[in-house]
């Protein structure tokens, strides 16, 4: 059984389809990439997946068992965790509130939130920073606080969105040790939507590759990459 | 020569009543700072917790049982906030969110139009006073009404609660991050509706704390609401938007204020003094003392 699956999905904005008939699996303890040009679909996903939006038709299941329609936060609480292009943590709270608020919501009386803040802090090396606001962290720190918070509950499915998107070399490997932790400790699935292709061959055996709202191919990267559909979609058709 | 007693008596009471303020313009920052929305019916809130205090001495609790009466006046405010919340509130979260502060702003008018009628249709203009057997209390050399003191010492304790529960329970973790990011909590697996029906009942039910707590000083009737509401936005207004410190500081800024002008200019422009601070404070720090400068979404 899939761990994640998306079946039929169309979204439409206006005059724009920016979701057309998406189906996708990620299988169990896999780390898919998503990669396409811009505007191809990539975040429409991401939000149809994790109950930003509901889809217009198609189905999204979680485990086998469907999710479709339901809010944001009852899917985050069955196990799907998502992270944001742009990060969203609560500026005025610590860095430890921040894991503990992420914590609390899904374990709401559990005491071991502490311990697990502290393990979270060490694996993110936010240490030095525990006790600082949020909103004085850097862009890469937030990036990796935001991923600490997604991991402070066991998921079962890691939906990211442009994790690596404008961090430091430094802490984007830090980004790529943790998901390769968790995979590996959890057995957890990841679908990683990013632009780093040097990231995403490392990290993904297979990727899928959407195009205005379609899934225009999958494989591994290096396959996609010879197809010429994919490369003309990325450069533009050549000239006549 | 003014003598010392009279600026310590003045500024005794006006920190007392300052404190009473602040529970006011708490409930209005709380209520936007989590729903990002103004609550225009806060004083009808206080109106109603007036009214129950005053119906459950003079019915049926006695003035013995002052204290109880405001616990319970307070909890069935609170109570009614949840049904507000959930009834005429709740339904605008599936609109755009651009729009939901403007539905929030005419369903919440025209409540206050409501209540206040419903007040008027079933009490009739009559102003009311729950009895208060409390002794006179000296405050240092200064003799105080004891329902002015009971009041004051009521309502810092419920300050002291409200913080205790946001700074260390679990729930108040919850409340103080979905006012930094409502779209954060959801991801964190947090039913962002349900925080708002909560913090909408929180923050009402401190308007009908206040309301309980003055019935005996500024008496019952069916716009008692309308002095204090706009003296709660005139302290959001100082301390700044969405600043719980800011709320707490303005009130009794503002009662002090009040308290010396009146003491020492003239006391029938008594609700006007605070007008002054607020235009200063517009002129020279328009995001309040404490407020952050805003950003919609």
């Amino acid at each position: 059984m899939a761990a994640l699956e998306a079946i039929g999905l169309r979204k439409r904005f206006g005059t724009l389809q920016a979701a057309n008939d998406v189906t996708l699996s990620v299988e169990p303890g896999e780390i898919r990439g998503l990669i396409g040009p811009n505007g191809a679909g990539k975040t429409t996903l991401v939000n149809l997946v994790t109950g930003v939006y509901a889809p217009d038709s198609g189905e999204v299941k979680l485990a086998g068992q469907s999710i479709t329609g339901l809010a944001m936060h009852e899917i985050a609480r069955r196990g799907l965790v998502r992270s944001f292009q742009v990060t969203r943590l609560f500026g005025n709270q610590t860095v430890r509130e921040n894991l503990l608020t992420a914590f609390h919501a899904r374990r709401p009386a559990n005491v071991d939130g502490e311990a697990a803040a502290e393990r979270m802090i060490r694996l993110t090396t936010l240490g030095p920073l525990a006790d600082t606001p949020a909103k004085k962290l850097s862009g890469g720190q937030r990036a990796l606080l935001q991923m600490g918070c997604g991991f402070m509950v066991p998921g079962s499915c890691y939906v990211l969105d442009e994790p690596f998107a404008g961090i430091n070399p430094v802490i984007k490997e830090t980004i790529l040790e943790m998901i390769v932790e968790v995979n590996r400790a959890q057995g957890a699935a990841f679908l990683v939507v990013s632009h780093e292709m040097a990231i995403i061959r490392q990290l993904c055996p297979q990727v899928t590759v959407m195009m205005e709202g379609k899934v225009a191919a999958q494989g591994t990267l290096d396959e996609v990459a010879r197809l010429p559909a994919v490369v003309a979609g990325y450069l533009g058709k050549a000239l006549e | 020569m003014y003598s010392t007693e009279l600026v310590v008596q003045t500024f005794i009471s006006g920190v007392m009543i300052g404190v009473l303020y602040a529970l006011m313009a708490l409930g209005i920052t709380f209520i936007y700072s989590i729903m990002r929305m103004i609550n225009w019916a806060m004083g009808e809130f206080y109106m109603i917790g007036s009214y129950l205090q005053y119906m459950l001495v003079a019915w049926l609790l006695g003035p013995d049982l002052w204290w109880l009466a405001i616990l319970v006046a307070t909890a069935g405010v609170f109570g009614l906030g949840l049904l507000t919340e959930w009834s005429l509130l709740k339904p605008i979260s599936s609109k755009a969110a651009e729009v939901r502060s403007d539905y929030a702003t005419v369903i919440t008018l025209a409540l206050l139009l409501m209540l206040r009628s419903l007040a008027t249709g079933i009490a009739g203009p009559n102003q009311f006073t729950p009895g208060s057997n409390l002794p006179i209390v000296m405050v240092g050399p200064m003799p105080m009404a004891g329902a002015r003191v009971a009041a004051f010492v009521f309502a810092l304790v419920a300050l002291g609660v409200f913080w205790a529960v946001l700074r260390y329970t679990w729930y108040g973790l919850a409340l103080r991050a979905t006012a930094q990011s409502r779209v954060g909590v959801q991801t964190a697996g947090i039913d962002v509706l349900r925080v708002d029906r909560v913090a909408f009942g929180i923050g009402v039910a401190l308007a009908g704390l206040a309301g309980a707590l003055l019935a005996p000083v500024f008496l019952v009737f069916p716009t008692n609401g309308l002095v204090t509401t706009v003296k709660g936005f005139e302290i959001v207004v100082i301390g700044g938007l969405g600043s719980i410190p800011g709320a707490l500081i303005a009130g009794v800024l503002l009662g002090l204020i009040e308290s010396f002008g009146a003491a020492f200019i003239d006391s029938a422009y008594q609700n006007i003094y605070g007008f002054v601070l607020v235009l200063l404070v517009l002129v020279l720090r328009p995001t309040g003392l404490f407020g952050e400068r805003g950003r919609e979404a």
